[in-house]
């Protein structure tokens, strides 16, 4: 059998690790159109701040693709899908068939219209390349901008900081992180980042920038402020790249559509990572979830289906982890729930310390959790989510910082005694 | 492979386990040379109490540490690439060399088996005390409630205590 890949990273990577655990006769062939692409996008903020040399970005052995057997294309971009004849045609008119195949084709960052890419200095996060060009611009920079204050953004900003740029967030947002936790830790986080030398300005979008001979030279908002910088990274999200779907009758709705087997609507078709839409555990509601680790799991499913494994991904739930300042956060699913939506939420927190909890709670699950300061329970919380356990006999005590696994033990009690002793 | 498991029943609490692990990963290998060490040893296992008297135990707690995962979910929230299951061994380890500290493998583990070294910021875990033919915190539980046996072999003695 014939299996291509069209992408080299997370889901790529995952899907070709699950099918040599059983298929060693089927052929793999990958697609990539970066050159030597079998790196971690996740380090890229570690390589900037210095942290990890270039070698460090490297996910798996230098060898990976040989031991594995697998054909990587490098620097091949898949434009066209004909799903009725079973090929894919390469932006170099090359044309790769498949009896079955994985678009991994990942995600890409979004650029504002107000904001030209082509001006050296303005940069966004989501390459090896892009991290090569801010880091050349960096050299000259004076200081820099990061648009946006989300997960990727606050990175990046700590990153730069971190390497001694006076770095200023700018985002629209009248908090940081507000996808991704309540106010209340919001306020905790930007506390830490004003100590890490990181400007937060809140409630303020790019309007436009000050260019000269092609560089840049400072940032307008549309607060009427401008600051000066010789570099601007643009962190306003992603976009699935879906291109390859459309218009070959495959369903795409916020992403490729996707069944629990990771099919998408033509059967011998597959979608994972960044660009698929799957079943959001917490929400409740079909989502992109552009997350590495669901990115791992969806590319392992769909590999092991891809030989005839059986195999189902059981949903994503939204889920990141973070370290600023040496204050560890983790947040799950719905943190922010929306006063008609029913939700209960407990809260438990020491802003002086900076510890913070909070769970939230709807018809006895947990949909939500906010963890600040202490994290060593978070993956026993998670499953409480993932398995969808009605936890209304033991709520008051998970708000313990002591509840853990052997708490599971107590009020869960047999399937979790079998998980242990089977593990 | 072996597995450390920790019959529920045989253990006191007495955290000789968690002593042990602490020693055996410092720098000296022994309990007086690491509490002169300048970066203390964490242990990774963890002593935890599930309380009351159950119906199902006696005693009241659990000496916890990284299971070895068949399928370790790990392994796949590893941005680095640094927490591997060795194919061979069926082992789950850390390549310190590779670890960032983003603590993604905290957040998915479901015994919440991982350890947070603070001080160095690197995740560390249960490494069946690599070298040594039997890990320390087996060799250190006064009880014998720690075993350190074969998977089938794990049932057999659980279901015979």
């Amino acid at each position: 059998m014939n299996i291509l890949i069209v992408g080299c990273s997370a889901a790529g990577t995952a899907a070709i690790e699950a099918v040599r655990t059983y298929d060693w006769k089927s052929s793999i062939v990958q697609l990539s159109d970066e050159r030597d692409p079998l790196y971690s996008r996740c380090l890229l903020p570690y390589w900037l701040s210095g942290a990890i040399a270039e070698e460090g970005l490297r996910y798996r052995d230098a060898s990976f693709h040989r031991d594995m057997q697998v054909t990587l294309h490098e620097g091949k971009r898949a434009v066209r899908l004909n799903a009725q004849s079973q090929h894919v045609v390469c932006n170099d008119g090359s044309i790769y068939p498949f009896d079955r195949l994985l678009i991994a084709t990942g995600s890409s960052a979004k650029l504002p219209d107000n904001i030209p890419g082509d001006i050296g200095g303005v940069c966004t996060l989501r390459t090896r390349a892009d991290a090569e060009a801010i880091r050349e611009c960096a050299v000259r920079a004076g200081g820099a901008v990061v648009l946006g204050g989300g997960l990727i953004g606050l990175k990046t900003a700590c990153a730069l900081g971190e390497s001694g740029m006076e770095t200023t967030v700018v985002m629209k947002s009248d908090r940081v992180l507000s996808q991704m936790i309540d106010r209340e830790a919001s306020r905790i986080i930007t506390g830490r980042l004003r100590t890490r030398k990181v400007g937060v300005l809140e409630g303020s979008d790019c309007s436009g920038i000050h260019h000269r001979e092609g560089r840049l030279v400072a940032v307008v908002t549309d607060q009427g402020r401008t600051i000066p910088c010789e570099l601007l990274i643009v962190a306003k999200g992603v976009r699935p790249n879906v291109s390859l779907a459309e218009g070959t009758g495959i369903a795409v709705r916020s992403g490729i559509v996707t069944s629990a087997t990771m099919q998408t609507t033509q059967e011998n078709i597959f979608a994972a990572g960044d660009v698929a839409e799957t079943y959001d555990i917490a929400r409740e509601e079909y989502a992109v979830n552009a997350l590495w680790t669901c990115a791992v799991q969806q590319g392992r499913v769909a590999g092991l289906n891809m030989i005839g494994r059986k195999a189902s991904y059981d949903g994503a739930v939204g889920m990141n982890a973070l370290n600023i300042g040496g204050i560890p956060l983790i947040a799950y699913g719905m943190t922010n729930p929306r006063e008609e939506s029913g939700c209960r939420v407990l809260i438990h927190g020491k802003r002086e310390s900076a510890l913070y909890r909070k769970i939230v709670l709807k018809d006895h699950r947990i949909r939500g959790i906010i963890l600040l300061g202490r994290i060593d329970d978070a993956g026993v919380l998670l499953s409480l989510i993932r398995q969808r356990t009605d936890v209304s006999a033991f709520e008051e005590e998970l708000m313990s910082s002591q509840f853990n696994f052997a708490g599971l033990l107590r009020n869960v009690g047999k399937t979790v005694i079998d998980a242990y002793q089977s593990s | 492979m072996k597995h450390v498991i920790c019959r529920i029943e045989k253990c006191l609490g007495c955290r000789s386990c968690e002593l042990a692990c602490a020693a055996q990963h410092s720098e000296s290998g022994t309990i007086s040379g690491a509490l002169l060490e300048p970066v203390p040893p964490t242990r990774r296992i963890r002593v935890e109490r599930i309380d009351g008297s159950g119906i199902l135990y006696r005693s009241r707690t659990l000496a916890l540490q990284c299971r070895h995962c068949e399928e370790p979910v790990c392994v796949q929230a590893c941005i680095s690439g640094g927490i591997r299951r060795d194919v061979k061994t069926g082992e789950v380890r850390i390549d310190p060399e590779k670890c960032v500290g983003c603590w993604s493998c905290v957040m998915v583990c479901p015994f919440g088996a991982i350890v947070r070294h603070e001080g160095i910021g690197r995740a560390m875990k249960c490494d069946h005390c690599a070298g040594r033919p039997s890990p320390a915190c087996v060799d250190a539980c006064p009880t014998r409630a720690l075993v350190y046996c074969e998977r089938d072999e794990i049932q057999a003695r659980a279901s015979r205590t």
